[in-house]
């Protein structure tokens, strides 16, 4: 069953997105969660129609035969802060999130050019690199409620770790 | 322990930071040369641009000294070193005494030595007030010409035509961004740059400014005169290391420093654009004057300021620029010298997509990318992890190549790849 996480736990941090591989069929309903809910609409009948299309956060893409979903780890070592030259790019120091500031960020796609996850993209309107951003406008998370297999996974790394290691 | 910082960008706060996190009690004493605290000069063509204001130049907080008790002395520069002593002497008059000492003192614009230099309207652009000098100047200029055809060069020129000026490029090399770039890759620049009103003149140089008091044209090889009010070297960088004098510290091009980013002379330090580390893929001392660079290196010299013995991996030439939404990004050898490397090449004209990997003996030593950037992290991790890319080679520059892609090689050498948060996510790839 997929996860639901409270707000409460959110606030409290250490909460991280994971991916259990084994149960990812491929079938990107997390990447349509995920362009919705960063939609202005966050509407997925709207959301089609706007202006500027919704850019979404996470791919899923494939790997020999099976499905590796691409999104923002929020890397305690984050490359993209070190790399970062206006200081869009940092750590929140409570949740350890990486945050990424739109009113910092000047698109020189340093960032881009270091994350070793490839997790980055960027919206070519505004000049502004687009990541995870743990979906700040909701108590839960889009990718992880869209999440039919429950591959997708919202908690500590500790708890993820117990899961991994768990047989199928 | 009395830490003493010399510099006040990438390298110096972070060293600052690397510090107060190990030791709370430290006394840190940072000095820099500029007024203006904490801004990123990365950023000042964005300023010149008028894409961004003055307030947003800054890349930490304005109380970051305050709050991380850090005695800051702006606008004084240090003059020389005593070693006997451990002293730093200061253009104020005054002396400052060190346990540790981390040179952080970056680099300073190369310029020209041709007649007309002394005028007003000729700049080279890399402190805040350089910025500040041009945009006092800009309502009198129509035309401004750029010597260099380098990244300073090219983004101070697209700077300029967001002003609303006519621009040209006068570049000594062949090609554009000769440095960073193979010719295909730079000529795909170049031809946008064009395309968008940028005139670009490769193979030529300037032989005098011309005017009054005032610049008023300039003067080239070939004989032709280009009428401007406005003339800025980006020619590249030099490192700052005068302090070395009488100090004994060995030097290069830069500050000689080992993987702990010490110095040969006890105590001290060296990090950043002033700083002669090893590159990650040459194998050969150079400096990589590069923000990421200095970060990361100004973050370790401060942690092994404080004792610890944590070693540099060594540096990696990169850059990311893009010009009229074009984005290029390159890493390590792009053009390779001898015929011992591999090149393998993906190229779309028309849609302006290029990307060129560089390898020897199956290992990643360079790549570029023009569009279709974000894989370019991956392709970097590879290069800097030396991870051996046999196994997926004919994919690395196909279209679809992806983080996806080197999953196989991230499982197989997960212990050395990859950020610990995503070593469960590996033991799911199955």
């Amino acid at each position: 069953m997929p996860t639901k996480t409270s707000k409460k736990n959110k606030a409290a941090g250490k909460i991280k997105i994971f991916c259990d591989l084994r149960k990812c069929t491929g079938c990107k309903s997390c990447e349509i969660a995920c362009a919705v809910e960063h939609s202005f609409s966050k509407d997925l009948v709207k959301a089609l129609r706007e202006s500027v299309p919704p850019t979404k956060r996470v791919r899923i893409r494939d790997s020999f035969g099976r499905a590796v979903r691409i999104s923002c780890q929020h890397c305690e070592e984050a490359p993209c802060v070190a790399a970062c030259m206006s200081g869009a790019m940092y750590k929140d120091p409570k949740t350890g999130a990486t945050k990424h500031d739109k009113d910092k960020c000047v698109g020189c796609w340093m960032c881009i050019m270091v994350c070793p996850f490839g997790a980055i993209v960027r919206s070519i309107e505004d000049k502004q690199a687009l990541k995870c951003d743990l979906c700040p406008d909701r108590d839960d998370y889009a990718c992880v409620i869209a999440c039919p297999t429950g591959a997708l996974f919202a908690g500590t790394p500790e708890e993820f770790k117990r899961k991994a290691e768990k047989k199928l | 322990m009395n830490y003493v910082i010399i510099g006040g960008s990438a390298a110096g706060v972070m060293a600052c930071e690397a510090i107060r996190k190990r030791d709370e009690k430290a006394k840190i004493t940072l000095v820099s040369d500029e007024k203006l605290p904490l801004y990123s000069r990365c950023l000042l063509t964005y300023l010149l641009a008028g894409q961004i204001t003055e307030d947003k130049l800054t890349f930490r907080d304005p109380d970051f000294y305050k709050k991380n008790k850090i005695d800051a002395i702006l606008g004084v520069r240090a003059k020389s070193i005593d070693v006997k002593k451990r002293a730093v002497k200061l253009s104020n008059g005054k002396s400052i005494l060190y346990d540790k000492l981390l040179l952080a003192t970056g680099a300073n614009p190369k310029s020209i030595d041709i007649p007309g230099v002394d005028k007003e309207g000729f700049f080279t652009i890399r402190r805040i007030d350089d910025a500040r000098g041009m945009i006092k100047l800009m309502d009198k200029v129509k035309r401004v010409v750029v010597l260099g055809g380098g990244l300073i060069g090219l983004r101070d020129a697209y700077a300029l035509m967001h002003q609303g000026k006519k621009v040209s490029v006068i570049a000594k090399s062949s090609q554009v961004l000769s440095q960073m770039l193979d010719k295909e890759a730079a000529d795909i620049i170049r031809d946008t740059l064009v395309a968008n009103g940028i005139e670009v003149k490769t193979q030529a140089a300037a032989k005098e400014i011309t005017g009054g008091k005032t610049v008023e044209g300039v003067l080239l090889d070939d004989g032709t005169k280009v009428d401007c009010q406005m003339v800025i070297v980006g020619k590249g960088v030099i490192a700052d290391i005068a302090l070395a004098k009488g100090s004994g510290i060995k030097t290069h091009w830069g500050f000689l420093v080992d993987e702990y980013m010490a110095t040969n002379v006890k105590g001290i330090f060296a990090a950043g654009d002033c700083a002669e580390t090893r590159d990650l893929a040459s194998g050969e001392m150079t400096i990589n004057g590069l923000w990421p660079c200095a970060v990361e290196q100004g973050g370790i010299a401060g942690a092994n300021m404080t004792g610890e013995k944590i070693a540099y991996e060594g540096s990696l030439s990169m850059n990311s620029v893009e010009f009229f939404g074009l984005p290029a990004i390159s890493m390590g050898i792009t053009k390779p010298k001898t015929d011992d490397y591999e090149t393998l090449v993906f190229e779309n004209r028309n849609k302006n997509l290029y990307r060129k990997i560089v390898l020897k003996d199956n290992l990643i030593c360079g790549a570029v990318f023009i569009n279709g950037v974000e894989s370019a992290g991956v392709i970097n991790v590879l290069m800097r992890k030396r991870i051996d890319i046999s196994g997926i080679k004919e994919r690395l520059v196909d279209n679809n190549f992806s983080f996806a892609t080197v999953m196989p090689l991230i499982k197989d050498n997960s212990d050395s790849f990859t950020a610990e948060e995503f070593l469960d996510t590996i033991k799911t790839y199955q």
